[in-house]
């Protein structure tokens, strides 16, 4: 059983919310079908992520979409936050998380949309990717316990 | 000038069979490059992608979609 710890503190206005580090960047299906051709991948990159109950699907910021090649599987997905309408495009990917003995989420798939003037992270972790995990938040300690 | 949209002749191939499939694959994948619908329809992404690539290689995007009869939004809170 995989457990991991982060620190969050909501009642600080300045906090982003709960932070972890990944790794985002093509799957291993795609690199290997892609190296037969001689195409090369650019190296696994690591960015601060947002644990995200409110999005329903793994968003990751057009800039490292692009950035890191992911394998593009569709275009115009719409997705609404706070009542704007962004049209995105999809990517196959895998997501791992350095630093932690979490499991790696091969081949799925991930939004990239643009994070406009967001510096804390370039991607948010939604409820496909939080559904395989326990999480609890211990408001007393600030921190956020992920049993995988 | 316009950009052309990337997977956009996939994307056409994909709405013209949206009704037909919807009624009989709800809620499954399909892969589709150029004019090219893949055989088959599968449970899952990760299926219809490793299909896909199989079929189509990793040299060129190939559309992944979902067959629902309206698209779907996705919500960020």
């Amino acid at each position: 059983m995989a457990r991991t710890e982060l620190m969050w503190d909501p009642f600080n206005q300045t906090d982003p919310g709960p932070l972890i580090e990944v790794v985002v960047m093509n799957s291993q299906d795609v690199m290997e079908a892609g190296r037969t051709l001689g195409l090369e991948y650019p190296g696994p990159i690591k960015m601060k992520a947002l644990l995200d109950t409110g999005a329903s699907v793994t968003v990751i910021s057009k800039v490292f979409a692009n950035h890191c090649k992911l394998f593009q599987t569709s275009e115009g997905t719409e997705i609404t936050a706070i009542g704007a309408t962004h049209h995105c495009g999809e990517h196959a990917g895998s997501i791992s998380f350095p630093g932690t003995n979490l499991r790696q989420i091969e081949s799925i798939r991930i939004v990239s949309a643009v994070f406009a003037r967001e510096r804390h992270y370039a991607c948010l972790i939604g409820r496909d990717i939080l559904r395989n995990w326990v999480i609890t938040f211990d408001g007393r300690a600030k921190k956020v316990t992920i049993v995988d | 000038m316009t950009q052309a949209i990337i997977l956009q002749k996939e994307l056409e191939i994909f709405e013209q069979h949206r009704k037909e499939w919807s009624r009989i694959h709800p809620g499954l994948y399909v892969a589709i490059q150029d004019e090219t619908v893949l055989e088959g329809f599968f449970e899952t992404y990760t299926e219809a992608l490793r299909a896909g690539l199989q079929r189509f290689g990793a040299g060129r995007s190939f559309l992944v979609k979902q067959i629902w009869t309206t698209e779907p939004v996705y919500f960020v809170s």
